[in-house]
């Protein structure tokens, strides 16, 4: 917040942007179940679901008050429009028809993947686009999963391996029609998947909404909670034991602070050589001379502009970034950011 | 689809917006139509007042209590002698409180100022009439007044003859150090302007004559020896007033024609690109003397101001469509005050139709919309839309807009 006397304070970047939520899962997960579901709630009143077809999105009819070919208005204000062109197009004039007067003025958007879909050029276009990073923040990868085909998917196709390691949550659907023991092996294949993303059980789409929503930073004065919330569990001792998956996930962290520069050289080798296998990056950097932390988040070889947080949230001012990845293991990240000498001390054994 | 209008019936009258929240409407006790002076009193007891002075009569001010901006409540709401006056600007200096008084026909009175004492908010008690009516005065349009010694006015006066009907008011410094008996110390006009002066006659705005009058004339505690001045069709004005007895023209700088006139609010925000925000104010409905902006000028060297961007505006092709007038008007001025924000790089204005919209201009070359709030068409309004005429922004962060017919007052949080 601005202060009376504090002329040098600065606007906090990303507190005016809107939330976009990206829902993926595998063909017939529930996707379109929990979204119906989601509008329904009374505080999902302004919100823009993207779709790539109305007609598969299948609101229910009562909900629906106009309808055109591209869009579909809700009576309880939302609204679902078709994916046109990319989605930096049908985002930018979403806003631009907000401003306009034109459609409601949405507070959250929804953007529903295909089930085929690799959600990573979704979440990059949200991370890296100039145009974007000016009103719209990415809030969740949410990834809905069905208890019943789940497991053969898995083993059989990459795509949905691949929405599962980049969610923040994962929401299990269907569950009723498994047993408790199919629902273990199911919960644990998805840990050893993605370690960080908590996951939830859905009875016919319903699923708490402060379980999805307001996820991703929404303030550089965010506290240790929100930061929490955000990077999940950051303790190193979390990381993925399944030693024969090939997408794991774990945290290095550093002790002292290191500079920009040599973190960046690190990323870009690490992109450079192995960017397509560098499934998701997120964390907190301690940088030299900065007096807040700076906020990595990156898919694959596409990274965040960097921002810096207010002021360090807690007492642990050390780095700690959350990597997923797939077939590079932790020794080696941590072997090129000592090789680089991007710390004075080398990342903390695990 | 929604772009031909068609996919919302009556989409016009809805409320527009980003990043700011309505946390509260007072519609006035149905005196709605809020001018151009909005300042806030911290009381002594504790109470935040918001002091608004009328559009027009019959109304001449009203305060509202916003201790809790969530629930405002009118605390006195006072009554012009007669309808051919309008109060429009005040200023709030502690407990004094300085009120601007023009008629629509010269030779009317009241016209001028008057002083008040509001220690008690309910019961504003007179201090004094500093009387500018005259043969060719319609008296006093604008104050500004921060350092409880002065006030900066844009008035006629009773010697003053124009040399156009529209130029009949001019800067004027008036020493209100004795608030029971104000009194004049300096004055400016554009040469030109007055029957007699050498220069002239000025060329008039080939499509709308506004006049060349001062509109604001503002001044801060960081350039005690300077004056900005909205000056109508003259363009913006700086003066050098170490000498208040004796203003002297520093520098002007005019863009219309080959825009369409009437510059209203010169703003400097002292920052270290010497950024100074310069509003026209759009007088015509419908967008007929469309462009109306706000410049962003680089003020670095004050004798050569140079215009680098405009604040972005939605379109004009459709915000002129929505009724009343669409384009820029006032700005929350940074006022020095105890009671106001300042920011040297968030700018907040008034839009009319287009509501209040938040820019942040740290990069003077690229200024960004960061918020804006357009209130859903208020009952009665007789432009079919909200016209905002004014917005204060407190040291709390709250922001407060004001319509110029029916809609009074709205309270906002700002997520910025």
């Amino acid at each position: 917040m601005l202060t009376q006397e504090s002329r040098a304070a600065t606007r906090d970047v990303l507190a005016g942007l809107i939330p976009v939520s990206i829902i993926t899962g595998f063909l017939g997960s529930g996707k379109t179940t929990l979204i119906n579901r989601l509008l329904k709630k009374p505080e999902m009143n302004r919100v823009a679901v993207i779709v790539n077809e109305l007609g598969e999105i299948g609101i229910d009819n009562d909900l629906v008050e106009v309808s055109s070919e591209q869009m579909m208005l809700l009576n309880n204000g939302c609204l679902c429009c078709v994916l046109r062109g990319d989605l930096q197009e049908t985002l930018r004039d979403l806003f631009v028809q907000r401003r306009n007067g034109e459609i409601i003025d949405f507070d959250r958007v929804i953007i529903e993947t295909t089930g085929l879909a690799d959600p990573a050029p979704v979440m990059q276009t949200l991370l890296t686009d100039t145009l974007l990073l000016e009103q719209f923040r990415l809030d969740c990868v949410v990834t809905v999963v069905d208890a019943v085909n789940a497991a053969g998917q898995l083993d059989q196709f990459q795509e949905p391996q691949k929405q599962a390691a980049l969610a923040d949550r994962l929401v299990v659907t269907k569950t009723d029609l498994v047993t408790a023991a199919q629902l273990d092996a199911l919960t644990a294949r998805l840990r050893a998947v993605n370690t960080r993303a908590p996951v939830r059980l859905a009875v016919n789409g319903e699923i708490e909404l402060a379980y999805l929503i307001d996820v991703g930073l929404r303030r550089t004065r965010a506290d240790l909670e929100e930061v929490e919330r955000w990077l999940g569990e950051t303790d190193e001792h979390g990381h993925s034991h399944v030693h024969d998956a090939a997408v794991q996930s774990f945290v290095l962290r550093f002790e002292q602070p290191m500079s920009w520069a040599s973190f960046t050289q690190c990323l870009d080798v690490l992109t450079a050589l192995r960017g397509p296998d560098l499934l998701r990056v997120k964390g907190l950097v301690n940088v030299e001379g900065k007096t807040g932390p700076m906020v990595v988040q990156g898919v694959q070889h596409l990274f965040h502009p960097p921002l810096e947080l207010a002021a360090w949230p807690g007492d642990d001012r050390s780095t700690r970034l959350v990597f997923i990845t797939r077939d590079i293991p932790r020794q080696t990240i941590a072997d090129l950011f000592a090789a680089i000498g991007a710390v004075g001390s080398r990342a903390t054994q695990g | 689809m929604a772009a031909e209008g068609t996919m919302r019936p009556g989409a016009q009258a809805t409320q527009l917006a980003l990043n700011m929240k309505l946390i509260a409407h007072n519609e006035l006790a149905g005196f709605g139509g809020v001018g151009e002076g909005s300042n806030m009193q911290a009381t002594k007891d504790g109470r935040r007042i918001l002091w608004l002075a009328h559009e027009s009569a019959p109304k001449n001010f009203t305060a509202v209590d916003v201790t809790d901006p969530k629930s405002p409540k009118i605390v006195v709401q006072t009554d012009l002698p007669h309808a051919k006056v309008r109060s429009n600007s005040l200023d709030v200096v502690g407990d004094t409180m300085v009120v601007a008084y023009q008629t629509k026909e010269w030779g009317l009175k009241p016209a001028g100022l008057d002083l008040f004492d509001i220690s008690k908010p309910e019961a504003p008690k007179l201090i004094s009439h500093f009387d500018r009516s005259g043969p060719s005065s319609r008296g006093a349009h604008c104050v500004w007044f921060t350092d409880g010694e002065y006030v900066h006015l844009t008035s006629g006066a009773p010697d003053f003859e124009p040399s156009h009907p529209k130029d009949d008011q001019f800067y004027q410094i008036i020493d209100v150090r004795d608030p029971a008996k104000p009194k004049e110390v300096g004055r400016w006009w554009l040469p030109g302007t007055r029957k007699g002066d050498a220069e002239g006659p000025l060329p008039r705005h080939p499509r709308f004559d506004g006049g060349y009058r001062p509109h604001n004339t503002n001044t801060y505690p960081q350039r005690p020896d300077r004056v900005y001045i909205g000056y109508i069709d003259g363009g913006t004005v700086i003066l050098d007033i170490s000498n208040k007895a004796k203003p002297r023209l520093v520098t002007r700088w005019r863009h219309s024609p080959p825009f369409n006139g009437f510059t209203h609010t010169v703003m400097p925000l002292f920052n270290k690109d010497g950024t100074i925000i310069v509003t026209d104010e759009c007088t015509k409905d419908n967008g007929e003397d469309w462009p109306k902006l706000a410049w962003v000028v680089n003020g670095s060297d004050e004798t050569n101001l140079v215009p680098v961007a405009t604040l972005p505006l939605p379109p004009p092709e459709i915000f002129t469509k929505r009724g009343g007038r669409f384009g820029a008007h006032n700005l929350h001025e940074n006022y020095p005050g105890p009671c106001s924000m300042r920011s040297d790089h968030i700018v907040l204005g008034t839009f009319f139709n287009g509501g209040v919209r938040v820019y942040d201009v740290s990069n003077q070359l690229q200024p960004r919309e960061v918020a804006y709030f357009v209130p859903a068409s208020p009952p009665l309004t007789p432009k079919g839309s909200a016209q905002i005429n004014d917005v204060f922004w407190d040291d709390r962060g709250i922001v407060y807009a004001m319509d110029r017919f029916t809609g009074g007052l709205y309270c906002l949080e700002m997520n910025i």
